[in-house]
C-alpha cells in the first residue's frame, strides 16, 4: 500500500517537473554552464595565483609567427617532412638488411636443418618454416626498421607542438574538401604505417572529419608500398628511358604515384563529405599548445611501445596464417598443378582486361597481411607458374633479388610489359589495406560498414583506374 | 570481344549507368526508395497531423484544406477521411472535423517522433536547417513507440524541438500554446524568439537565411501592414508581415537582456580582445558543446592571437589556451571589443 503511494507520488513528480520543463524553456543548459564558469571564475581570481610566463609565451608567439607565416610556413614544413622521409629511408637500409640477413639468411636455414633432423614431414615444414615463419621473418625485416626510426621522429615533431601548427595551415585545403586540418597529420602518418595512420585519426575530434581520414588514409603510400614502387619504376620505367634519364625518371614516376595519392585522398574526401558522410556529426576545433622541449626518452618509449610494437605485432598475427596460405596454395595440388596455378590460368582473361595478370591478383590476395611482401610473392608465383628452375628457393616460398636486372628477368619471362609495370603501380597504389589495417579500421570505427567502405572502394578505384589506363593505352599504342 | 574501344565504351557506359542509378537524391534508385514512403498510412498519418495542427491553432479543418495540405485531390482525401472515421480517430460533423481522443493521441505519437527526429538532426548530425523537415517526414511514419522512446533517451529526453516547438511526452501530453506572434509586439519591446512555423518552407527558408532561431533576443523598432522591422541580437532586421507571422515570441526569462550592438568574433583583428556575449543557437549539439566546453562562454576574455597562411582559420586565446577556430564558427560567436566596452 505504501509503495503505491510513494510511486504514485514520484509520477506527480515526474509530471510536475516536465511541465517545469517546458516552462524553462530550452536554454536551460546554456544558462547552468555559463553560471559554473562564472562562479569557478570568481573563484580563481580570489585564490589562485599564476606564475608569470610572459618570457615563454612571447617566445611561443614569435616561433608561431615563423611557422605559419606567409613565406616560411610551407617550405619549411615541407623541408621537415622531407628530413624525415629521407632520414626513414637512409636509416632503414642497413638494420633492414642486417634483420634480413639474421632471420631469413641465418635462422630460416637453420630451421629447416633442424626440422630435417627431427624427421619432421615435408610438408609440415612447408607450412611451419617456409610459410608461417618466413612470412613473419620477412614482415619483421622489412616493417621493424622504418618504423622504428619513423614513429620516433614523428612523436618529436608533435611532442614539440610543431604538427599542430602543420594542421592550422594546411586548414584551408581540407576546408574545401569536407575535412579537418589534423587529416594532414594522419596522412603524413600514413606515409609511415596506415594501420598507424588510422589509429592517428583519434586526434580529430569531430565523428564526421575522423571517418573520412580512416577512410582515406589508405590513400598514402605506406612504408611497404615504396620498395615495390621504386622497384617496378627501376625495371619497367627506368628501362623504358635512354640510361642517363633513367634514374630521374623512374624516381618522378614514383613521386607522381605519391601525389596522386594524395590528390585522391583529397578527391575522396570531398566525395564522401557530400555523400556517403553528409548527415554524420561535425565539430572543428584545433588546440595550438605551447612549444615545449622534447621528452627524448618518454618519447623513445611511448613511440616504440605504443606505435611500433603495436603495428608489428598485429602484422605478425596476420602474417603467420597468410604465410601457411602462400605456401599451401603453391604446393597443393589439383590434378598435377598446384592450386595457385590453377586460380593464375582462370583469372588470366579477367586480368588482361585491367592490363594485369593472374599472379599479381593472387599475390594481392595472399600476401593481404602486409605490402612489403607483395612483391616476394609475386616472384615465387611467378617463377613456380613459369616452372623456372634455379631460381627462388622452391615452391611456395617467398624470395627476392639483389639485382634489379634478374627481376626484370623474371617478370618479362611472366610475359610483363610496361603497361603491366604501370598498372601495378598504380594497383599497389589502389587497392584495399592491409589486413593489419583493415582490423584497425574495425576497431577504431566500431562499423562493419565503414570498414567494408574503407577496403573495397580502393580496389573498385584501382580496378576502374587501371581498366581506363589499359584501354586508353592499348587503342594509342595499336 | 578483348577489343580497347569496344572495352573502353562498355566502360564509360557502365560508369554512366552507375552515375544515373545512384546519384544521391536525383538518381533513380534513392528516388524508387522515396516514392516507396509515400504510401497510404503515411497519408492517413498526414491527414491526423494537419487536423491536430489545426486544432492546435483554432482553424477549423474542412475536406478543402486537408486535400491542399496532402496535396491530394477532393476525392481522395474524402476517402482518407471516410477510413479515418471508420478507424474511430475522427468525428465528422457537417463540414467540421474534429479528432476523438483516440485520434489525438495517434497524432500526437506522430508529431512526438517527427519533432524528437528534427532535434536529433539538428543536435547529433551535420545536416542543415532545410533538411531536416523533410527527413522527419519520412521518418515520422517508420519509428515504433518503443524506438522512439529509445531515440528520446538518448539524446537527453528534449522537451523542445529545434524549431522551438514543444515535444509531446511519451504518453501524449502537449504544453498549452503560448506566445504570440512577432507582428503582435509593440514598437520599443523586447522579447525572445520562442518558435519559427517550418511549414510553408519557402517561409522558413528566408527566415533561416536572415539568420534568425529560436532563444534569439529581440528587440521591436516598427510594426505595421508593410513592414516589421526590429533588432535581432543588436543586427536590424525587416520582414515583411507575412513572413513575420510564422515567428512566434515570448518574454524573456532567464537570460541576461543583451544590449547593444553585437560583433561576430571574426571581426577581430590579430592582437584585439573582446568579450564574449554568447553563442548563436545555430551551432548547436556537438560543436556547441565544445565550444563551451573550452570555455567560451558569457563573460569570457578572448583574443585573437594568429592567422593561418590564408588568413582561416585563427587561433584564438581563450582561458590561458590557443585554440584555432575556422570562420564560419567564430562568425557565430558574439562579442563586444574591449575598447567599445564602457
Amino acid at each position: 500500500m505504501n509503495t503505491t503511494i510513494t510511486a504514485n507520488k514520484k509520477e506527480i513528480i515526474i509530471a510536475e517537473a516536465n511541465k517545469l520543463r517546458w516552462e524553462l524553456g530550452e536554454n536551460l543548459h546554456d544558462i547552468l554552464m555559463e553560471n559554473i564558469y562564472e562562479n569557478a571564475t570568481e573563484i580563481a581570481k580570489k585564490t589562485v595565483k599564476y606564475p608569470d610566463t610572459k618570457i615563454a609565451f612571447s617566445f611561443d608567439r614569435q616561433l608561431d609567427k615563423i611557422l605559419t607565416s606567409k613565406y616560411f610556413g610551407f617550405p619549411i614544413m615541407f623541408l621537415m617532412l622531407g628530413i624525415v622521409f629521407w632520414l626513414t629511408i637512409q636509416g632503414a637500409n642497413y638494420p633492414s638488411s642486417l634483420l634480413a640477413n639474421l632471420l631469413v639468411d641465418t635462422i630460416h636455414p637453420l630451421l629447416k636443418n633442424f626440422a630435417g633432423s627431427i624427421n619432421l614431414p615435408w610438408w609440415l615444414t612447408g607450412v611451419l618454416i617456409d610459410g608461417a615463419y618466413l612470412a613473419m621473418a620477412w614482415v619483421v625485416s622489412v616493417m621493424l626498421p622504418p618504423m622504428a626510426i619513423f614513429f620516433p621522429l614523428y612523436t618529436l615533431l608533435e611532442d614539440f607542438g610543431y604538427l599542430p601548427r602543420v594542421a592550422f595551415n594546411m586548414d584551408p585545403l581540407y576546408k574545401k574538401v569536407g575535412a579537418h586540418g589534423r587529416q594532414a597529420l594522419t596522412m603524413a602518418m600514413g606515409f609511415g604505417c596506415n594501420a598507424a595512420g588510422v589509429i592517428a585519426t583519434r586526434v580529430i575530434d569531430s565523428p564526421r572529419e575522423r571517418l573520412i581520414a580512416i577512410i582515406t588514409n589508405n590513400f598514402s603510400l605506406c612504408n611497404g608500398r615504396w620498395p615495390t614502387q621504386i622497384l617496378i619504376a627501376t625495371v619497367f620505367i627506368g628501362s623504358a628511358v635512354p640510361a642517363y634519364l633513367a634514374g630521374i625518371v623512374s624516381a618522378a614516376a614514383v613521386v607522381f604515384i605519391a601525389v596522386l595519392g594524395i590528390t585522391f585522398s583529397l578527391l575522396v574526401s570531398w566525395f564522401l563529405s557530400r555523400t556517403l558522410l553528409k548527415g554524420e556529426a561535425s565539430a572543428f576545433s584545433l588546440e595550438l599548445p605551447p612549444y615545449r622541449p622534447p621528452r627524448i626518452l618518454q618519447t623513445l618509449y611511448t613511440s616504440l611501445i605504443d606505435r611500433t610494437i603495436f603495428v608489428l605485432w598485429r602484422a605478425i598475427v596476420f602474417a603467420i596464417p597468410a604465410g601457411m596460405v602462400i605456401w599451401l596454395v603453391a604446393n597443393i595440388t589439383i590434378d598435377g598443378v598446384s592450386v595457385a596455378n590453377h586460380f593464375i590460368q582462370w583469372v588470366n582473361p579477367v586480368a588482361f582486361i585491367f592490363g594485369l595478370n593472374g599472379v599479381i591478383l593472387l599475390a594481392y590476395i595472399i600476401a593481404i597481411p602486409a605490402n612489403e611482401i607483395v612483391i616476394p610473392t609475386i616472384l615465387m608465383l611467378t617463377v613456380a607458374n613459369l616452372g623456372i628452375q634455379g631460381v627462388g628457393a622452391g615452391s611456395g616460398v617467398m624470395f627476392e633479388l639483389e639485382s634489379a636486372n634478374d627481376v626484370a628477368a623474371i617478370l618479362q619471362a611472366g610475359g610483363w610489359t610496361l603497361l603491366t609495370g604501370i598498372n601495378l603501380m598504380l594497383f599497389s597504389l589502389l587497392h584495399n589495406p592491409c589486413s593489419t589495417t583493415i582490423y584497425t579500421i574495425y576497431k577504431e570505427t566500431k562499423s562493419v560498414k565503414w570498414t567494408l567502405v574503407s577496403t573495397f572502394l580502393p580496389i573498385l578505384m584501382g580496378l576502374t583506374v587501371t581498366f581506363f589506363v589499359t584501354q586508353i593505352w592499348r587503342l594509342l599504342g595499336n | 570481344m578483348n577489343e580497347p574501344l569496344t572495352l573502353l565504351l562498355i566502360g564509360v557506359l557502365f560508369l554512366l549507368l552507375m552515375f544515373i542509378l545512384l546519384q544521391p537524391t536525383k538518381g533513380i534508385i534513392p528516388t524508387i526508395r522515396r516514392n516507396k514512403s509515400a504510401n497510404q498510412k503515411a497519408l492517413l498519418e498526414d491527414a491526423l497531423k494537419f487536423i491536430y495542427n489545426c486544432e492546435y491553432n483554432n482553424i477549423s479543418c474542412t475536406l478543402n484544406s486537408i486535400a491542399g495540405n496532402l496535396n491530394i485531390s477532393a476525392d481522395a482525401a474524402a476517402g482518407i477521411v471516410a477510413k479515418l472515421q471508420n478507424m474511430g480517430m475522427i468525428q465528422v460533423d457537417k463540414e467540421y472535423i474534429a479528432l476523438t481522443s483516440e485520434g489525438r493521441s495517434y497524432a500526437l505519437r506522430v508529431i512526438r517522433v517527427h519533432r524528437l527526429w528534427e532535434k536529433f538532426l539538428a543536435d547529433e548530425t551535420s545536416m542543415t536547417e532545410k533538411e531536416w523537415h523533410k527527413a522527419a517526414e519520412e521518418i515520422e511514419h517508420k519509428l515504433s513507440d518503443e524506438d522512439a522512446n529509445k531515440l528520446a533517451a538518448q539524446i537527453g529526453n528534449p522537451v523542445f524541438d529545434p524549431h522551438g516547438d514543444p515535444i509531446p511526452t511519451a504518453k501524449g501530453e502537449i504544453p498549452e500554446k503560448v506566445g504570440k506572434h512577432l507582428t503582435e509586439m509593440k514598437p520599443g519591446e523586447m522579447a525572445t524568439i520562442i518558435h519559427i512555423e517550418d511549414e510553408p518552407h519557402t517561409i522558413y527558408s528566408q527566415i533561416v537565411a536572415e539568420g534568425l532561431y529560436p532563444g534569439m533576443q529581440i528587440r521591436m523598432n516598427e510594426v505595421n501592414d508593410k513592414r516589421v522591422k526590429f533588432e535581432a541580437n543588436g543586427d536590424e532586421c525587416i520582414l515583411s508581415p507575412l513572413i513575420a507571422k510564422s515567428i512566434t515570441i515570448g518574454p524573456i526569462k532567464l537570460e541576461k537582456p543583451v544590449e547593444g550592438k553585437l560583433k561576430p568574433l571574426s571581426s577581430l583583428k590579430v592582437g584585439e580582445k573582446g568579450i564574449v556575449l554568447g553563442i548563436a543557437k545555430s551551432l548547436r549539439g556537438q560543436q556547441r558543446r565544445r565550444l563551451m566546453d573550452l570555455g567560451i562562454v558569457p563573460g569570457t576574455e578572448i583574443e585573437a592571437e594568429l592567422e593561418s597562411v590564408t588568413g582561416d582559420p585563427v587561433a584564438y586565446r581563450v582561458r590561458g589556451t590557443t585554440i584555432a577556430l575556422r570562420k564560419n564558427q567564430a562568425d557565430k560567436i558574439y562579442l563586444v571589443k574591449e575598447e567599445e566596452r564602457n
